[in-house]
């Protein structure tokens, strides 16, 4: 029942669970309210418990609101699997609940995911991803590569050939940088 | 009790959340699982041994929201549900995430500790500037 430090992590944890078992697992978000903790307010019973407007004003002082906080937990019933995440910030809210949506639930409705999904998660910092994601950012890097030498490619030669068509055989190397100055 | 639809389930929720506002303690539960009850599933054969894991069409997803009420408070307890078709996904979650945002609002806001500092800052003088 591990915390993760990162969100990052657990996200990348939670997406590999939710691929090997989607039946079964579920994700639980709990925002959770404690009531504040009054702090220093263990000394003033003793020494001024009869001025009642002391205590309150220690403990108002010490922590105004009551802490909220924010659990994720990724659980499978079946492997017993359970991944957690704790954020008190405020912040995190809006792209964690939007994680919730787009990598894991689209995973959870067995939606074919965006390549741009798989590729984030392969490359995760943290994260050792199984084998198989791994394989599929592979697979799919060296496809994107190769798409874009071969439009470079094309481009060269169009450039090249225009550049022949304008400044002869010797001009091909400056016409693509011409080309691409007179682009941007 | 049977499943809202969509729009019930963001204005329940929004009660739901309202209702925690300037109170201290307790707790909003959301759940999210893959609805697998009465759906078409293939049987497991020699070559898909499980197949859960592609099923042939896409699958709604169940969204449960409770405020956490055990069995001594029953007659307290809030429980919401409802089914998001594969294809209503993004947007359900869009407005989802709004509602949890607006809704939480105990958790630490984005700006407060930066302010503090540049309050720090302007006050006392003699404190080096940071990077």
């Amino acid at each position: 029942m591990p915390y993760y430090a990162t969100s990052q992590e657990w996200l990348h944890q939670s997406s590999l669970l939710l691929e090997a078992r989607p039946t079964t697992t579920r994700i639980t978000t709990k925002y959770h309210i404690s009531k504040p903790k009054p702090r220093r307010s263990k000394k003033t019973p003793s020494t001024s418990s009869p001025t009642t407007s002391d205590t309150t004003t220690t403990t108002t002082t010490t922590t105004t609101a009551p802490r909220g906080s924010l659990t994720l937990k990724t659980y499978d019933p079946l492997s017993g699997s359970c991944l957690k995440y704790r954020t008190t910030k405020a912040a995190e809210v809006s792209r964690l609940i939007q994680s919730l949506g787009r990598p894991l639930g689209a995973r959870m409705a067995a939606l074919p995911l965006p390549e741009a999904a798989d590729e984030l998660m392969a490359e995760a910092p943290l994260a050792q991803g199984t084998p198989a994601e791994e394989k599929r950012g592979e697979d799919a890097l060296p496809g994107g590569a190769a798409k874009g030498q071969v439009q470079t490619q094309t481009q060269t030669q169009t450039q090249t050939q225009q550049g022949q068509g304008q400044a002869g055989t010797g001009g091909g190397g400056g016409g693509k940088g011409k080309k691409k100055r007179g682009k941007k | 009790m049977g499943h809202l639809s969509n729009d019930e389930f963001f204005v329940k929720l929004t009660e739901l959340f309202d209702k925690k506002k300037g109170k201290d303690h307790g707790s909003i539960v959301l759940v999210q699982k893959r609805l697998s009850h009465d759906q078409p599933v293939p049987e497991p054969t020699s070559d898909a041994v499980l197949p859960d894991l592609h099923p042939p069409q896409p699958m709604p997803v169940l969204i449960r929201a409770t405020n956490a009420k055990g069995k001594k408070r029953r007659e307290d307890k809030v429980k919401l549900s409802t089914v998001v078709e594969p294809d209503a996904l993004p947007a359900f979650f869009d407005r989802y995430a709004e509602v949890c945002k607006s809704g939480m609002a105990t958790l630490k806001p984005r700006d407060r500790s930066k302010r503090k500092g540049k309050a720090k800052k302007k006050k006392g003088a003699a404190i080096p500037a940071g990077p």
